[in-house]
């Protein structure tokens, strides 16, 4: 028996794929095709079907639902914005166990919203989308799977997830070392962590929740860290029983609630995406807390970020620090050198020896470049209109690419805010734009070029101001500094400039030739 | 002297070693355990230099918190590191020597090597980048460069000479970029840079770190002296200082000539109006008993010769 796996949480028998029994080259033509069935894909799903929008399919490489949350199931795994906001609000949930679920409360919501909306007969498991080509004159998406099939869509939502790729640090010799090695993101229940020597590579959001866990089992765990982020304490708290029965009874008032953390957030922004005065007296607050948990001034030091706040994701936690000082635990930021069989060297020229090493080391964000070959209008990929960084319009289309849609698109990111608030601005836009499509009886719905130039252009001038270009180096940011990933401004703007869907940006053909169905 | 850091900080990734490269146990340690004379002082010798390689990482510690761009930055966080490696590659020939005391404690510090501990602890981080990239080059040409040239003069241990080839290695970048920055900092309206100088120079936090670094000096070169190095070649690792940090940046940066001034002060024993006072000092710190300090700061802790952990 392992105790690390997280209470209440079953995991599946293993992989039933259902694969669709009867493989066609030419399958049956669908209204819309989503790719993945995260929040995103399966929210997107619900809501076109909540507008009418019944013909639809979504693909999903896994054999199950929840993206994230069905892949980060290491110990600690939780959501670092409350539950009540990092939730749906077209599908409140007053069962939160408590302010800050772990990963496997959250994937049982995401489970309960494929049953509550009927959804398991619209997702196709076991089919990872290699491409798609977009057939002009019929107005018509391709979409070939790794199993050679190829299906039909009038319209595309890319729902793949931003972070649902997990990577292997860069490091030499990796391949070397003889131990067990885990990632944060693929994690190995079977494994007892008692009595082993463990190594944590990375102090980012997986990290600092992995490791207060992982000091209460292992015999000793040293933590890697490059840089040190800034840290927040959490409310943490256990959902009492009465606001469980209130939000029960009277949605409303946890529509109030929801609305009340989605302000506060918002407040934050003021500190983290711009750097303001409430930057600093954050930033005090911070080290504040840091003082007060840390006693000892090296390690102090070696915490203190030397970044502004905002630059990189805040980590949210109560136990880090105090982990991180626990008798079993050290903190190693000497930089690696490479790995040995045994373990891990570092540059100061010892080899840190381990029974185990867990990466969590983050996930390949495609900043450049295009999740898989998404071929357009005259053959033009994706691929290569984006290699100098990632840019659409309003975050949802793509100019040359007509009746595509994506979910957390470039500079859709939220830095300040829940994930969720900004996915349901992006639902809602793209539910009204399918529906032109198909009210319209469109070919193609193209964003017009120069109206695509116009917003980056507004965008990347307004990011010149935000912490994130501020100078410093981080996953939101390409090689060469070119933000492609998040919004640069309060969530409130950016939902009211998804609240309207301006069909005069769009170029737009009418189908003449309907295909037969 | 131009160089591009990028490149250089790709070449120091490539040249990574560690203590485990080495056979610490191979043959040859006779050649210093059995030589009665030498024996004594070595272990002495080794002790500061050691303790000279563990200060200079974490003066590169400081200036990794104030490099003006994030290959510089890193650079410097490597370069802590490996002055580290230097210093548990140092500890590590210590105990195949048999002069560790015991297995776990360091080497006693002397006295004035604590009060350097003691100020870079405290006032490290608040020294602008200027003092700091021009004190290091000094340090790291005399001490480090020197020291170990006349060691492997001295000692005939074939796992000595093996060490430090490594070490070596490492020392000629850290040289390369120590002088590339020598450069950068002259840069800049001349103006300025004495104004700032001049205000540092006032500041009590740097008087207390001249105070300490000063006297470190003089008792390395009397180690020295008694250890059969020639003063000359304390003397040419100065001159080299003034002939490669030189540059026409370097010249207008007042730490530059400051430092350089000094330096032919320390070897030039003739100096009275330098030797007294300093040596004074040297007097005076040796009456300070241990109890008057604090204790060691935690990052010291943090050295060891054992190559794995
Ligand atoms: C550990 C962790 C904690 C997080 N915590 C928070 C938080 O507290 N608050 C917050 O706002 N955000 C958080 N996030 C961000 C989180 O990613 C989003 O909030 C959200 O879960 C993303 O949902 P998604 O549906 O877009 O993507 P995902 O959940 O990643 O789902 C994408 C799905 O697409 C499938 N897929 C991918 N490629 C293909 C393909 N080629 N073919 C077919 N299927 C494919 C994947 O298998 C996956 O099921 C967290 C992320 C991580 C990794
Ligand atoms: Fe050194
Ligand atoms: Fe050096």
């Amino acid at each position: 028996m392992n105790d690390i796996r997280i209470p209440g949480f079953k995991r599946r028998k293993k992989a039933t794929i259902v694969v669709d029994e009867t493989p066609k080259p030419s399958q049956k033509m669908v209204d819309v095709l989503i790719v993945g069935a995260g929040f995103a894909g399966l929210g997107t799903a619900i809501r076109l079907r909540q507008a009418g929008v019944h013909n639809v399919v979504i693909l999903e490489r896994g054999t199950e639902v929840g993206g994230t949350w069905r892949d980060n199931q290491y110990p600690g795994a939780a959501c670092d914005i409350v539950s009540n906001l990092y939730s749906y609000s077209f599908a409140q949930n007053p069962d939160w166990s408590r302010s800050f679920s772990g990963s496997g409360e959250i994937l049982g919501y995401i489970r309960q919203l494929v049953k509550r909306f009927d959804l398991e007969r619209l997702i196709r498991f076991g089919q990872n989308v290699t491409g798609m080509v977009f057939d002009e004159p019929a107005g018509i998406w391709n979409v070939n799977t790794a199993d050679g099939q190829t299906h039909r869509a009038r319209a595309v939502v890319m729902c793949q997830g931003p972070l649902s790729n997990s990577s292997w640090p860069k490091i030499p010799g990796l391949e070397t070392y003889r131990g067990h090695k885990i990632h944060s993101a693929r994690w190995d229940h079977g494994y007892d962590f008692r009595g082993k020597k463990v190594a944590v590579v990375g102090t980012g959001a997986s990290s600092i929740q992995i490791v207060p866990e992982l000091v209460k089992q292992a015999a000793q765990v040293k933590v890697f860290q490059r840089t040190p982020g800034w840290v927040m304490p959490r409310p943490d708290y256990v959902s009492p029983e009465w606001s469980k029965k209130l939000f029960a009874r009277v949605p409303a008032a946890q529509s109030a609630f929801r609305e009340l953390l989605f302000w506060v957030h918002e407040s934050m922004a003021l500190g983290v995406v711009w750097t303001t005065p409430m930057t600093s007296v954050m930033e005090r607050l911070m080290r504040m807390y840091l003082r007060s948990e840390v006693k000892d001034p090296w390690l102090r030091r070696q915490l203190t970020p030397d970044f502004r706040l905002g630059c990189k994701r805040i980590l949210i936690s109560n136990d880090w620090y105090k982990s991180l000082q626990a008798p079993n635990c050290e903190l190693v930021t000497w930089p690696i050198a490479g790995m040995s069989p045994k373990g891990i060297r570092t540059v100061e020229g010892i080899e840190h020896q381990f029974d185990c090493i867990v990466f969590a080391t983050g996930f390949d964000v495609s900043k450049a470049g295009s999740p898989f070959p998404v071929t357009g209008l005259g053959g033009r990929n994706l691929d290569s209109d984006w290699a100098r960084g990632a840019q659409a319009y309003k975050s949802v289309n793509v100019s040359g690419y007509p009746n595509v849609f994506l979910t957390f698109g470039p500079n859709s990111g939220p830095g300040h805010n829940s994930a969720l608030v900004y996915m349901e601005a992006q639902i809602g836009y793209i539910v009204r734009g399918v529906g032109k499509l198909l009210g319209e009886d469109l070919a193609v719905l193209d964003v017009k070029p120069e109206v695509q130039k116009a917003h980056n252009d507004e965008i990347q001038k307004r990011l010149r101001r935000t912490n994130w270009n501020s100078g410093c180096k981080s996953w939101y940011l390409t090689e060469d500094g070119f933000n492609s990933t998040m919004y640069p401004g309060l969530a409130t703007q950016y939902r009211s400039q998804m609240a309207r869907f301006d069909g005069k940006a769009y170029r737009t053909v009418p189908m003449t030739v309907r295909e037969p169905v | 002297m131009q160089l591009e850091l990028d490149k250089m900080l790709a070449k120091i990734k490539d040249s990574q070693w560690a203590l485990a490269d080495i056979d610490w146990d191979a043959p040859g340690r006779e050649l210093v355990t059995e030589n009665k004379e030498l024996y004594p002082k070595l272990k002495a010798f080794m002790a500061d230099l050691m303790w000279i390689e563990h200060v200079g990482a974490r003066g590169f510690a400081a200036m990794a918190k104030k490099a003006p761009t994030e290959d510089l930055r890193e650079i410097y966080r490597y370069f802590h590191a490996e002055e580290q490696k230097h210093a548990n590659a140092e500890m590590a020939l210590m105990k195949r020597w048999g002069m560790l005391d015991d297995a776990d404690t360091l080497p006693e510090p002397n006295i004035n090597i604590r009060l350097v501990v003691e100020w870079l602890d405290t006032y490290a981080d608040d020294m602008p980048l200027s003092v700091l990239g021009s004190v290091i080059p000094m340090l790291e040409i005399t001490l480090d460069g020197a020291l170990c040239k006349f060691l492997l003069d001295t000692v005939d241990d074939p796992v000595c000479h093996a060490a430090f080839e490594k070490i070596n290695a490492d020392e000629a970048r850290h040289l390369g970029v120590d002088f590339h920055v020598l450069e950068m900092l002259g840069h800049g309206p001349l103006y300025r840079q004495t104004l700032e100088f001049v205000a540092k120079l006032l500041d009590p936090r740097l008087m207390i770190g001249i105070a300490s670094y000063l006297p470190l000096l003089n008792k390395m070169r009397d180690n020295l002296v008694e250890l059969g190095l020639k003063e000359e070649k304390l003397y040419t690792a100065v001159q080299k200082y003034e002939r490669i940090g030189g540059t026409p940046g370097g010249r207008r940066n007042p730490w530059f000539r400051l430092i350089s001034r000094q330096g032919r002060w320390v070897i030039d024993r003739a100096n009275r109006a330098y030797h007294v006072p300093v040596d004074a000092l040297v007097k005076l710190t040796a009456k300070i008993p241990p109890r008057a300090l604090p204790p060691v700061p935690t990052w010291v802790k943090q050295l060891t010769w054992k190559p794995a952990a």
